[in-house]
């Protein structure tokens, strides 16, 4: 059975911009009603990551003891960078979109988009935004929670390029953070399983992307590396900028950096998807 | 049923398990490398925290490395024995699957607790090991045949307390039917099994030293094997082991006579 290559990323041939935001704004709607079925696991979840919160809290707080500054930083900052880093977590991190494109392709329910005037890459996004902004709902009474404890050592930015910048960069990192779900999903063309896959990368990625310790607390040389790679940018930079941990002279390249890996994933969803349709043989639906 | 034959299941069901993953040996060895990046990852922080300090709560970076080798060797010993069952024990409460487990002729918890093993676990807590040992030759210290065989027993104590918390949050669901998750709270728990008793202090101290015990049973251990034995130490790690596991095994036999089957 021959399939078309599915609608164009953006809107379709004859698709007016008003027709075309509609129908995204009801795909919205639709993730929106979809997160909240589970929002009391989302609810446990994230009260379960105050633990997390606490372990990091405890660790450095002893680390701290008879210690002014590590790594040039104060224990306000590193605690900051901890409570920022569960915030983002849920705001920006994609959980379960991965197996949820992977079950699309094996089970065939992928297939109804292929038949549709609709952007299998844009249902996705969409639905992703819109259950991110239902996990930051979900999270923020733990935060609230673990700010009752530790506003001492909370800090807000006060110069106002950081707010700025962690707006853009927060952004990208969840397009980041989606688009690296979403090649993985894609990979279900050609494997049956890919939770092993999924679980290896997240170890590796919930290290290089800063969420076990600072990245800047390694040795300068690794540090440097570990800033051309894309993980450092899908959850670190945005974190790091607001917790003061980057200056704006340091942050500037680094959007640049950002975007070029926006963009290079995209290009690697493109291809994975065509090449990907290829071997799809339509089962079930 | 007597020992004997309770036994014989088990080593049929192990046999049965180990055949099962040798099926699937790519997974396998995906599994197995997973779990090594994460033990990786918890060294490193080790040594970055340690490149920029010199002691934690009171621990050296060798004697911290002792402590979360032991941490790992307890957990793996579980994964490889109880965890997966345990973790699907709340699942098969709420779909009505328990009703497999309570018609065969056994002790339900045995037979849910038992029904196969999760091969990834072993090969690491030999990591573990190898950590703990390696740590042990930077401290210079060589401890008699006593410490080993009280740390060993340790250990044991440490994997029944793993058993007793998650079966505690798994009989959750012969009340809490309509809740999925809660078993992800067993992970968050025992995160603090890797941090040094003295770095807590208040209300966690309360919570997480002495009423669950889940720092105590990494942390007297290791201290046996660095300060030499101590029988308090000992006799708290004990007593607190059974009293946990005592309440676990309870609530579950209290919880299944709760159980009202599903959708069957």
């Amino acid at each position: 059975m021959k399939i078309g290559v599915g609608a164009p990323a953006i809107g379709l041939p004859g698709e007016g911009l008003s027709h075309f935001l509609a129908k995204y704004w009801f795909i919205f709607l639709l993730g929106l009603q979809n997160a909240f079925i589970y929002r009391w696991n989302l609810l446990i979840r994230a009260s379960f990551s105050l633990l997390n919160l606490a372990v990091a809290v405890i660790l450095w707080m002893a680390a701290f003891r008879g210690q002014t500054e590590i790594g040039g930083y104060g224990m306000e900052q590193t605690i900051s960078y901890f409570i920022v880093l569960m915030f983002f977590n849920y705001a920006i991190s994609a959980f379960t979109e991965d197996y949820q494109i992977a079950t699309d392709i094996r089970m065939g329910t992928i297939n109804q988009f292929l038949l549709k005037p609709m952007n299998y890459l844009g249902y996705r996004m969409t639905t992703f935004f819109a259950s991110r902004f239902v996990s930051v709902l979900a999270v923020i009474a733990p935060i609230g929670v673990s700010l009752l404890f530790l506003s001492a050592y909370f800090y807000l930015p006060d110069e106002s390029w950081r707010w700025t910048l962690v707006l853009v960069t927060g952004t990208m990192a969840a397009m980041l953070q989606f688009l690296f779900a979403y090649c993985f999903g894609l990979l279900a063309f050609w494997f049956l399983e890919i939770r092993g896959l999924v679980i290896f990368s997240l170890a590796v990625e919930t290290f290089l992307s800063g969420q076990i310790f600072p990245l800047d607390l390694l040795p300068a040389s690794l540090y440097r590396i570990s800033q051309f790679l894309p993980f450092y940018y899908q959850m670190y930079f945005p974190v790091a900028i607001f917790s003061g941990r980057l200056s704006l002279h340091e942050a500037l390249p680094g959007v640049v950096f950002q975007a070029a890996w926006v963009l290079a994933l995209f290009g690697i969803s493109q291809i994975l998807w065509r090449f990907g349709l290829r071997q799809h043989t339509a089962v079930g639906g | 049923m007597n020992l004997k034959q309770y036994l014989k299941i088990w080593v049929a069901s192990m046999r049965y398990s180990i055949v099962r993953t040798m099926m699937f040996r790519f997974d396998f060895l995906v599994w197995l490398a997973v779990d090594f990046v994460w033990m990786m990852v918890n060294i490193l922080l080790i040594e970055v925290i340690f490149s920029h300090v010199d002691n934690l709560a009171g621990w050296g970076k060798y004697e911290m490395l002792v402590l979360i080798g032991t941490a790992m060797i307890i957990s793996r010993i579980f994964d490889f024995f109880f965890m997966g069952n345990l973790l699907e024990l709340g699942g098969k409460i709420r779909l009505g699957e328990f009703d497999f487990t309570i018609i065969q002729p056994g002790n339900p918890l045995f037979m849910v607790s038992t029904r196969k093993v999760d091969l990834e676990g072993l090969p690491n807590a030999f990591v573990g090991l190898g950590v703990v040992i390696y740590s042990m030759g930077k401290l210079g210290l060589e401890p008699h045949v006593g410490q080993i065989f009280l740390y060993a027993l340790m250990l044991i104590c440490g994997i029944l307390v793993h058993f007793g918390v998650l079966l505690t949050i798994a009989s959750a669901s012969f009340w809490i039917v309509s809740t999925e998750g809660t078993e992800n709270g067993y992970f968050n728990l025992f995160q603090f099994s890797r941090l040094p008793r003295s770095a807590f202090k208040g209300v966690f101290n309360f919570l997480l030293v002495y009423f669950l015990p889940v720092v105590i049973i990494s942390n007297l251990p290791a201290r046996t094997l660095i300060d030499g034995i101590n029988w308090i130490h000992m006799l708290w790690l004990t007593t607190a082991t059974g009293l946990w596991f005592f309440f676990a095994c309870s609530l579950f036999s209290y919880g299944s006579r709760r159980y009202t089957s599903a959708s069957s």
